[in-house]
C-alpha cells in the first residue's frame, strides 16, 4: 500500500515539474480531436449562416491572438453593440498560431491577429480568406504607411493593428555616455549591463545594420560576418529575454536594454527619466495585423469586429492599452496628449525595414549564429 | 489489464513511434513536414555546435546530480530513521512546495538572487560584500535552480529504501565488531543503493531537459538540449530536427541508465527501469 502511495506521489511530483515545460505538446492527438470538433463546428456554422440571412449578426466570435491585445471595454462594447459573444483565446508564439491553423485547416477561429512575417506564410498556405470590405466601411481610416506591405501587397487580406519599432532604452547616468546607434551597444562601458530581446532575426538584424546591410540579406557570407561581430557583443550581455524585458532596466538590473515597442512604452511609464535612442543606422519595423482564416465559422462577425476597432475613438483606446504605435491614422487625434509621443509614429519615420521571410539556408545560418552567441554569453 | 495496454499504446508507444518517424522526415518549405526520408537531421546533430550543447547539458546534469546526492542522501537517510510522527511531518514539509507551480517557485529565486535582492541585502548588511553581486543569470544560479527543483526526488527515493531497511542487519554487523562507519559502508549503503540510484535517474534525466530553469535563472545564456528542442519547435519551425534531438537525448539517457546498472551491479533500481 505504502509503495503504491509513494509511486503515486512520485508521479504527481514529476507531473508538477514537467508542467513548466508543457508548452509544446505534440500536436498530433489534438489534431484528431480538432477534426471532429471542426466537423461539428462547420455543421454549426452552416446552421448559423442560414440564420444570419434573417438577423444581421449572431453567434460567437472566436478571436485568437496574444494575451492582452484588447482592453476589456472594447470587447464589451462590441458584444453590446452586436450581440455577438467574443471567445478570446491566446497564443505565445506566432508559430503556435500557424500550427493551430494548419491543424484546423483554417477553421475554428474567426479572427487572428499576428505578426507580419507569419501572415505571409499563412496566406501562402491558403489559410486566409479575403476581407469583405463592404462590411468594413472604416477601412479608409488606416494609416497608409502600414499598408501594401510584403505580406499583403494589395491590402485584400489584412487590417494592421499596431506597429512596433524596437529601440534602445538606457539610463544615461549609469551608462555614462549617449547611445546614438546600434554600434554603441558594443561599447565596453556596457559590460554585463545590457538586456536584449530574444528574437534572433532582430538581434542578428541590427548587427547587419551596423555593417550597413539589410535585415533581409540572403548572402550567407554577409550573415556570417555579422555573426562574427555579434560574438563580440557577448561580454556586454547580462540577459536575453522576450517577455517583460523592460523590468530589468526599470529595476536597475541592467543600465541599457534593446526592447520591443510595448516594452519601451512600459519602461518609460515606470521611469520617465530613462532615455530612448532611435538608432542612426536605420529602424526595424514590425506590423501586427488581423486576418480572417479561410474556414472561419463566423466571418461576418470578424469583418464587423475589424470595422468596430477601426473607429477612431475605439482604435485610440486600443492603442493606449496595448502600447504599440497607432496604425489607424484617424485615431491619432483621439490619443491622450501624454501618450502621443510614444504611440503616434514620429513624422521623421518615413521608412523602416521590415524583417521578412528569407531563404531556408539564410534562416538556418541565423539560428546557428544565435546559438553560438548564446553560448558565448554564458 | 486491457486499459493499461491501451493507455501504454496510446500515450507511450504511439508518440514514440511518431517521434522516431518524424525525425527521418524533411521540413516543408513553409510549415510542417514532408515525407522525404533523410538522415540530415542526425547529421546536423554531429556538428560541433550541437554536440557542444549535449556536452554542456551533461556537465550541468552531472554537477547538479552530484550536489543533489550530497544533500539528498543524508537527508533521506536521517529522515528514514525518524519517529513515525516526525517522519510524517517531514514528508508534509517536503510535499507542500509541490502544491504551487514550479515556475512560480523559480521566480522566488529571482527575488533572492537579483541585484539588491534578498541575498545581496543580507550579505551587504553583514558587511561581507560591499556592492551588489551579480548572482542572477549565471551558471551557479542555474545549478541552484536545478538542485532546488529536483532535490525532493532524491530525498524521497533514498527515504523509501532506508525506511524498508532491516536495521537488525546493521546491529548484527556492529555485534560482530564492525565500526559505525564500516557497518554503514558494508551494510546500510549497499542496501540503500537502489534508492540512491533511482534518485539519480529521477534527477539526472530531467536536469538535461528542464530548459525553463536555464531560461529563467540563466537569462537564456545557458543553452540546454531542452532549450534547443523548444526553439526548433517554435521559432525554428523545424519539427524533424527537434524530433531527432529528442531521439538522441533518449538514446543517451538509456545508455547512461545501462551504465549505472553495470557499474553498480544492480538490476533493482526501485522498479524504475
Amino acid at each position: 500500500m505504502k509503495k503504491i502511495a509513494a509511486i503515486l506521489l512520485g508521479i504527481m511530483m514529476v507531473a508538477g515539474v514537467l508542467t513548466g515545460c508543457g508548452k509544446n505538446t505534440t500536436n498530433d492527438e489534438n489534431g484528431a480531436n480538432q477534426t471532429t470538433q471542426e466537423a461539428a463546428q462547420t455543421a454549426e456554422a452552416t446552421a448559423e449562416s442560414t440564420d444570419s440571412n434573417t438577423t444581421a449578426l449572431s453567434g460567437e466570435l472566436n478571436l485568437y491572438t496574444w494575451d492582452g491585445m484588447f482592453p476589456q471595454e472594447v470587447l464589451d462594447g462590441f458584444e453590446e453593440e452586436t450581440g455577438v459573444k467574443i471567445n478570446y483565446s491566446n497564443f505565445d508564439y506566432d508559430e503556435d498560431m500557424l500550427a493551430k491553423l494548419e491543424e484546423t485547416k483554417g477553421g475554428d477561429y474567426d479572427l487572428v491577429i499576428a505578426d507580419d512575417y507569419i501572415i505571409e506564410l499563412a496566406i501562402k498556405e491558403g489559410l486566409v480568406q479575403k476581407l469583405n470590405k463592404e462590411q468594413i466601411p472604416n477601412f479608409g481610416n488606416i494609416n497608409p504607411l502600414f499598408q501594401s506591405q510584403f505580406y499583403d501587397a494589395t491590402n485584400e487580406y489584412t487590417v494592421p493593428y499596431g506597429s512596433g519599432i524596437p529601440l534602445i532604452v538606457y539610463d544615461k547616468e549609469a551608462v555614462g555616455f549617449e547611445i546614438k546607434s546600434y554600434e554603441d551597444l558594443w561599447n565596453p562601458a556596457l559590460e554585463d549591463n545590457l538586456a536584449i530581446v530574444g528574437n534572433y532575426r532582430v538581434i542578428d538584424g541590427i548587427t547587419l545594420k551596423t555593417l550597413g546591410e539589410s535585415f533581409n540579406t540572403e548572402d550567407l557570407d554577409t550573415i556570417q560576418k555579422a555573426g562574427d561581430k555579434l560574438l563580440e557583443l557577448a561580454p556586454n550581455i547580462r540577459l536575453i529575454s522576450d517577455s517583460n524585458t523592460q523590468d530589468y532596466i526599470v529595476s536597475g538590473e541592467v543600465s541599457a536594454a534593446f526592447l520591443y515597442t510595448s516594452q519601451v512604452t512600459q519602461a518609460l511609464e515606470a521611469n520617465p527619466d530613462l532615455s530612448v535612442c532611435y538608432p542612426s543606422e536605420g529602424l526595424g519595423f514590425g506590423i501586427m495585423a488581423g486576418f480572417i482564416p479561410s474556414q472561419a465559422p463566423n466571418a461576418d462577425a470578424a469583418n464587423a469586429f475589424l470595422n468596430y476597432i477601426l473607429q477612431p475613438e475605439v482604435s485610440a483606446k486600443c492603442f493606449e492599452s496595448i502600447g504599440y504605435y497607432c496604425t489607424t491614422k484617424a485615431a491619432e487625434e483621439f490619443i491622450s496628449p501624454e501618450l502621443k509621443d510614444t504611440l503616434v509614429v514620429p513624422d521623421t519615420v518615413t521608412e523602416g525595414e521590415i524583417i521578412q521571410n528569407i531563404s531556408q539556408e539564410a534562416e538556418d545560418l541565423h539560428s546557428e549564429i544565435w546559438k553560438k552567441f548564446q553560448e558565448a554569453c554564458d | 489489464m486491457v486499459p493499461i495496454y491501451l493507455f501504454t499504446i496510446l500515450f507511450v508507444i504511439f508518440p514514440l513511434i511518431y517521434m522516431i518517424v518524424l525525425s527521418f522526415m524533411s521540413r516543408a518549405e513553409v510549415w510542417g513536414v514532408v515525407m522525404d526520408f533523410t538522415l540530415d537531421n542526425y547529421k546536423k546533430i554531429l556538428e560541433p555546435l550541437y554536440l557542444n550543447t549535449f556536452k554542456e547539458s551533461l556537465q550541468l546534469a552531472f554537477l547538479s546530480t552530484s550536489i543533489i546526492i550530497f544533500i539528498g542522501y543524508p537527508f533521506g537517510y536521517y529522515m528514514g530513521q525518524l519517529e513515525d510522527k516526525w517522519r510524517k511531518r517531514m514528508m508534509l514539509l517536503i510535499m507542500i512546495p509541490f502544491w504551487t507551480s514550479s515556475l512560480i517557485r523559480l521566480y522566488g529565486w529571482i527575488i533572492m538572487f537579483r541585484s539588491n535582492g534578498v541575498l545581496d541585502m543580507v550579505l551587504m548588511g553583514l558587511g561581507i560584500t560591499e556592492k551588489p553581486l551579480k548572482l542572477l543569470y549565471s551558471y551557479p544560479a542555474v545549478a541552484t535552480g536545478m538542485v532546488y527543483a529536483l532535490l525532493p526526488f532524491m530525498i524521497l527515493s533514498v527515504y523509501s529504501s532506508v525506511e524498508k531497511m532491516d536495521w537488525s542487519l546493521v546491529e548484527a554487523a556492529r555485534d560482530l565488531g564492525a565500526s559505525r562507519t564500516k557497518a554503514f559502508w558494508t551494510v546500510t549503503f549497499p542496501l540503500t543503493l537502489p534508492g540512491l540510484m533511482s534518485g539519480v535517474i529521477l534527477t539526472f534525466i530531467p536536469s538535461m531537459g528542464l530548459f525553463f530553469i536555464a531560461d529563467i535563472l540563466g537569462g537564456n545564456k545557458i543553452v540546454l538540449v531542452g532549450s534547443v528542442i523548444q526553439e526548433q519547435l517554435t521559432k525554428g519551425r523545424n519539427l524533424p530536427f527537434a524530433a531527432a534531438l529528442s531521439v538522441i537525448l533518449m538514446v543517451l539517457t538509456s545508455i547512461l541508465i545501462r551504465l549505472y546498472r553495470k557499474i553498480f551491479h544492480t538490476r533493482n533500481v526501485e522498479g524504475l527501469v
